[in-house]
C-alpha cells in the first residue's frame, strides 16, 4: 500500500507538488471549530433523548416518578459524578503542561484522566448490574438506560480519543506550539463536553 | 483478485463487508448462547442476527475500502504517511470507485450516485402510478404497494435530494470561495461512501423476510415498532444517510468559516455559499433528532424497550414530535441549497446583480431560525396538545415571509433583464420560481389549521410536497446540473435536448401534480393502493402525465451521457459568470489554483463598470493597466475589465 502510493507520487515529478496553502480566514483553526460543531451535533442527539424523557415523565406518566418499584442509587452515582468532574481538571492540567512544554506533566495528566474516566465507566457498568431493572421494564427503564447508556457510549468514545492522545504523548508527539498540541486540546474539549453532559444527565435523571 | 485484496479498494471493501457481517453474526450468536437465549430470534421485529450484521458489515466495508487507514495510523501513534496526493484527482473512470479525497472527484461521485438512486426511486414511482391508473388493484397487492411508496419517498429524500445538493456544493463551493479543497478531505470521502450504504440498505429491505419497510418515509411509531424486519433496514439506512449528511455539513461549515480567500468577507460570498452555510447549520443541529428517534425505534424493535409502547408507559406521540423537529427543518435542508443555485443561475443568465443581496442572505438565516419553530404543523390532527396548534399556525405563516422575500427578489432581479430562453439552466430556474410559488401557497394553506384538518392525509398533501420537492428542489437540481455541467466535465451539453427535457418535464410535472390538489380536496386518501371509482378519470390523467415525466428524464440521461463523452469542449467561462469557479479552466486543475485568488468585490456586479469579483493568481500586473471598461448586459460583463471599484 505504501509502496504503491509512493510510486504514484513519483510517477509525475514535473507536476505541481501540491495545492496552495489555503488562506486562513478566521482566527479559529479547523480542528477546534470542527470539534465544537461536532459537540453541537452531539448535544442535539442528547436533546432527542431528553425530549423523549420529557414526554415519558411529564406528558404520559401518571403517578410518582420514578414509578413504584424503581430506585436509583443516587449516592453511588454522586461519587461517580465527582470522579468524572475531577477528570476534567486533570485533562486541563495535561493541556497546560503541554503548553508549557512540561512533558511529564502532560503524560501524567493524560494518564490520570484516562484512569478516572475508566473508573467512571467501570462503576457505571457495575451500577447497571446491581440496579435491579432492565431497559425492558417500563418506559422508565427504557429512558434510564437510554440516557445513561448514550452518555456511557460517549465516555467510551472520549476514552478512545484519550487513549490515542496517551499513546502519542508517550511517543513524544506533542509540543508547546499551538499547532503541535491540538492532539491534546481537541480530545480535551470533547472530554469537557462529556463531563458537562454527565452533570446534566445526572441532575435530570437522578436528582430532579 | 489476490492482488486487489492487498490494496484498499472495492475488492478489499467486499472482503471487509463479509468479515464485518460474519463478526456481527458471530457476536449475536455468541452473546445469545451465553445468556441462554434462543439463538435465532425470528419474531417479526427481532432478527438481531441480521440487524447487527447490517451495521457491522457496512463498517467492515468502509474499513476495507481504506476509509480509516489514515486515522488508524494516527491513532496508533505511528508516523502517518506524508500526503502524496495519491488519493487526489481522477485519471480514469476507475478512480471514481476508490476512496478519493479530492472534493471535485467526490462531488462527481455524489452526483452520479444520487442520480442513480433518483432513477431507482423514479422507477418505483412509475410502478406506483401504474397501479393507481385505475381503481381497484391490478399490478401489486396492497401490502407491496405500501412498501413501494415508502421506499420511493425514503430513497428520494434521504439518498437523492439531500445528498445531491451536498454533491453539487462539494464540487463548486471550495472553488467559489477560493479554497484548494474542503477542510477535512478524508472526512469528506467518508461522508460520500456512507451514502451508497444507506441506499443499498433501503433497497435490500425488499429481500428480507416480510418485505420492504412499509410505514412511510415518516415511519410513525407504533406502526414502525411492530413492523416486519424491513423497517430495521429503514432505521439503519437513515442512520448512515444522517451521519453522512452531518459530516458533510460540519465540513462545509468549517470550510466556509476558515478557508475563504483573502478579501472574501461574508458579504462578498456568493449566495450559493450562503445557502450551504444555512443548510449546514440546519443539518448539524437538526439531524441528530432523527438519528435519536430512529435509535429509539430500533431499540423498541430489537431490544424490546418501551419508548413508544403505550401499554408500558411509553409515549406514542413523542415519536412524531421528535421526528418532525428534524423533518420540518429537513424540508428546508432540501430547499435552501436550491435557493442558492437559483440565485447563481438567475443572476448569471439574466446578467443582473442580485436584487437585495444582503436581504437574500438574511432571509436564509431567518428561515433557519424559524424552521425550528413550526414542527407541529404536521401534527394538527394527531391529538397533540391543543394549545400548540395556533402558535404553530402563526409561525408557519411567518416562515412564508422570508421565503416570499426570496421569490420577490428573484423576480426583481429578472425585471428588465434580457431573458435568454434558450438557456436550459435559466428555463429550469424560471420554472422553479413558478412551481415553487404554487407549492409555497399550498403550504401556507396547509399551515392554517382548519384547512389542514380537512385535507390531512389526502392527495392534497401529495400535491404540496411534489410542488415543493419536484417543482422546487428537483428543478433547482436540474438548473444547477446544467449550469455547472461545462465546469464539471469540460464539455458542453446539447441545449436543444436540454430545452426538450425542460418542456417535457414542466408539462409532465404540472399534469401529474395539479390534479392531485383537486382529488385531494375531494378526499382521496394518500398512501392507499385503491380509491373510490369517482377519482378514476383524474387518476388516469395523472398516471399518463407521470409516464411523460418519466420519459422526459430519459432525454436528460441521454444528453448528459452523450455530452460528457462526446460534447464539444467547454471554455473556462461559457456563461461569462463572475464567481471564482468560472475563472479557472473547465474542468478545474487538479489542485484548483496555483495561487489563492484575491477577492476584491461582490460576486454579482454585472453591468457595473470596472467591477471585479476576484483577481486570480498571476493576474496582478494586467490589472493595473488602464483600459476602457466594456460593460453592459450583452457585453463583457464577465471580462477582465479593471477599474476604480476593483482595488482591495
Ligand atoms: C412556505 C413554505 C411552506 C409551508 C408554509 C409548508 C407547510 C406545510 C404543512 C402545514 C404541511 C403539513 C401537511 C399535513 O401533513 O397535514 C406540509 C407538509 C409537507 N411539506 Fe411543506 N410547507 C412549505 C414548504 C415546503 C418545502 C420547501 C418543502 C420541501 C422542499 C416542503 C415539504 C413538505 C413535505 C415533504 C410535507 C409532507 C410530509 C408528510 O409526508 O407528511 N414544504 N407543509
Ligand atoms: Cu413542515
Amino acid at each position: 500500500m505504501e509502496s504503491a502510493s509512493v510510486a504514484v507520487g513519483q510517477a509525475e515529478p514535473h507536476e505541481h507538488h501540491g495545492p496552495p496553502e489555503a488562506h486562513q480566514s478566521s482566527r479559529i483553526d479547523r480542528q477546534t471549530l470542527g470539534i465544537l460543531l461536532f459537540i453541537v451535533t452531539e448535544a442535539m442527539l442528547f436533546g432527542a433523548f431528553f425530549a423523549s424523557y420529557f414526554f415519558l415523565r411529564v406528558v404520559s406518566n401518571e403517578g410518582p416518578w420514578p414509578p413504584e418499584g424503581f430506585e436509583l442509587p443516587v449516592a453511588v452515582a454522586g461519587v461517580n459524578t465527582a470522579i468524572l468532574i475531577s477528570s476534567s481538571f486533570t485533562v486541563h492540567w495535561a493541556l497546560e503542561a503541554t503548553r508549557k512544554g512540561n512533558r511529564r506533566g502532560m503524560q501524567m495528566g493524560l494518564m490520570t484522566t484516562w484512569l478516572l474516566g475508566s473508573t467512571f465507566l467501570f462503576i457505571q457498568i457495575n451500577e447497571y448490574i446491581h440496579i435491579g431493572f432492565s431497559g425492558r421494564d417500563g418506559a422508565f427503564g427504557s429512558i434510564f438506560y437510554g440516557l445513561t447508556g448514550l452518555h456511557g457510549a460517549h465516555v467510551l468514545v472520549g476514552l478512545l480519543l484519550l487513549s490515542f492522545a496517551n499513546i502519542r504523548a508517550w511517543r513524544g508527539h506533542f509540543g508547546p506550539k499551538a499547532k503541535d498540541h491540538l492532539g491534546v486540546e481537541v480530545p480535551g474539549i470533547y472530554w469537557h463536553f462529556v463531563d458537562v453532559m454527565w452533570i446534566i444527565v445526572f441532575t435530570v435523571v437522578y436528582i430532579l | 483478485m489476490a492482488v486487489a485484496i492487498k490494496q484498499p479498494g472495492l475488492a478489499r471493501g467486499a472482503l471487509g463487508f463479509i468479515v464485518g457481517s460474519a463478526f456481527g453474526f458471530g457476536l449475536v450468536v455468541a452473546l445469545r448462547a451465553i445468556s441462554g437465549l434462543e439463538i435465532f430470534q425470528t419474531e417479526q421485529t427481532g432478527y438481531p442476527h441480521l440487524v447487527v450484521p447490517a451495521i457491522t458489515g457496512p463498517l467492515g466495508f468502509l474499513v476495507g475500502l481504506g476509509a480509516f487507514d489514515y486515522w488508524f495510523r494516527w491513532a496508533a501513534g505511528r508516523p502517518t504517511i506524508p500526503e502524496d496526493h495519491s488519493q487526489h484527482g481522477a485519471k480514469s473512470w476507475r478512480d471514481y470507485f476508490k476512496f478519493n479525497t479530492d472534493h471535485k472527484v467526490i462531488g462527481i461521485q455524489y452526483i452520479v450516485t444520487t442520480f442513480f438512486f433518483f432513477l431507482v426511486g423514479g422507477l418505483i414511482a412509475m410502478l406506483i402510478r401504474a397501479e393507481l391508473a385505475q381503481p381497484g388493484t391490478q399490478i401489486v397487492d396492497p401490502g407491496v404497494y405500501n412498501g413501494l411508496f415508502s421506499t420511493h419517498a425514503a430513497i428520494m429524500i434521504f439518498v437523492f435530494v439531500i445528498p445531491v445538493f451536498a454533491g453539487i456544493a462539494n464540487y463548486v463551493l471550495p472553488l467559489m470561495i477560493g479554497a484548494p479543497d474542503m477542510a477535512f478531505p478524508r472526512l469528506n470521502a467518508l461522508s460520500f461512501w456512507m451514502l451508497p450504504i444507506a441506499g443499498i440498505l433501503f433497497l435490500s429491505s425488499f429481500l428480507v423476510p416480510g418485505g420492504a419497510f412499509d410505514a412511510g418515509w415518516t415511519g410513525y411509531a407504533p406502526l414502525s415498532t411492530g413492523a416486519p424486519l424491513g423497517q430495521s433496514f429503514f432505521n439503519l439506512g437513515v442512520q448512515f444517510a444522517g451521519a453522512s449528511s452531518v459530516a458533510t455539513a460540519l465540513n462545509f461549515l468549517v470550510t466556509i468559516v476558515t478557508m475563504r480567500a483573502p478579501g472574501m468577507t461574508f458579504w462578498r460570498m456568493p449566495l450559493l455559499v450562503w445557502a450551504n452555510l444555512s443548510t449546514s447549520l440546519l443539518v448539524v443541529a437538526a439531524t441528530p433528532f432523527i438519528a435519536g428517534v430512529q435509535f429509539m425505534v430500533l431499540f423498541d424493535r430489537v431490544l424490546h424497550t418501551n419508548f413508544f409502547q403505550a401499554a408500558f408507559g411509553g409515549d406514542v406521540l413523542s415519536y412524531q414530535h421528535i421526528f418532525w423537529f428534524y423533518s420540518h427543518p429537513a424540508v428546508y435542508i432540501m430547499m435552501l441549497p436550491g435557493f442558492g443555485i437559483i440565485s447563481e443561475v438567475i443572476s448569471t443568465h439574466a446578467r443582473k446583480p442580485i436584487f437585495g443581496y444582503r436581504l437574500m442572505a438574511l432571509a436564509l438565516i431567518g428561515i433557519v431560525v424559524l424552521s425550528y419553530t413550526v414542527w407541529a404543523h404536521h401534527m394538527f390532527v394527531s391529538g397533540m396538545f391543543a394549545w400548540l396548534r395556533v402558535p404553530m399556525m402563526i409561525t408557519t405563516l411567518l416562515i412564508a415571509v422570508p421565503t416570499g422575500i426570496k421569490i420577490f427578489s428573484w423576480l426583481a432581479t429578472l425585471f428588465n433583464s434580457v431573458l435568454h430562453l434558450r438557456s436550459t439552466a435559466m428555463l429550469f430556474a424560471l420554472g422553479f420560481v413558478t412551481t415553487f410559488t404554487i407549492g409555497g401557497i399550498s403550504g401556507v394553506m396547509l399551515g392554517m389549521v382548519p384547512i389542514d384538518i380537512h385535507v390531512s392525509d389526502t392527495y392534497f398533501i401529495v400535491a404540496h410536497i411534489h410542488f415543493v420537492l419536484f417543482g422546487g428542489s428537483v428543478f433547482t437540481i436540474f438548473a444547477g446540473i446544467y449550469h455547472w455541467f461545462p465546469k464539471m466535465t469540460g464539455r458542453m451539453y446539447d441545449e436543444k435536448l436540454g430545452r426538450v427535457h425542460f418542456y417535457l418535464t414542466l408539462v409532465g410535472m404540472l399534469g401529474t401534480f395539479i390534479p392531485m390538489h383537486w382529488v385531494g380536496m375531494e378526499g382521496m386518501p394518500r398512501r392507499v393502493a385503491d380509491y373510490a371509482a369517482q377519482f378514476g378519470d383524474w387518476n388516469l390523467m395523472i398516471s399518463i402525465s407521470s409516464f411523460l415525466l418519466g420519459i422526459a428524464q430519459l432525454v436528460f440521461l441521454y444528453n448528459m451521457i452523450v455530452s460528457w463523452k462526446w460534447g464539444p469542449r467547454a471554455t473556462a467561462n461559457p456563461w461569462r459568470a463572475k464567481t471564482i469557479e468560472w475563472q479557472v479552466s473547465s474542468p478545474p486543475p487538479i489542485f484548483n489554483f496555483d495561487e489563492i485568488p484575491r477577492v476584491v468585490g461582490g460576486p454579482y456586479e454585472f453591468g457595473v463598470p470596472g467591477a471585479r469579483h476576484a483577481i486570480m493568481g498571476g493576474e496582478e500586473a494586467e490589472v493595473r493597466k488602464p483600459e476602457p471598461a466594456v460593460v453592459g448586459a450583452a457585453g463583457g460583463g464577465g471580462g477582465g475589465s479593471p477599474g476604480e471599484r476593483g482595488g482591495p
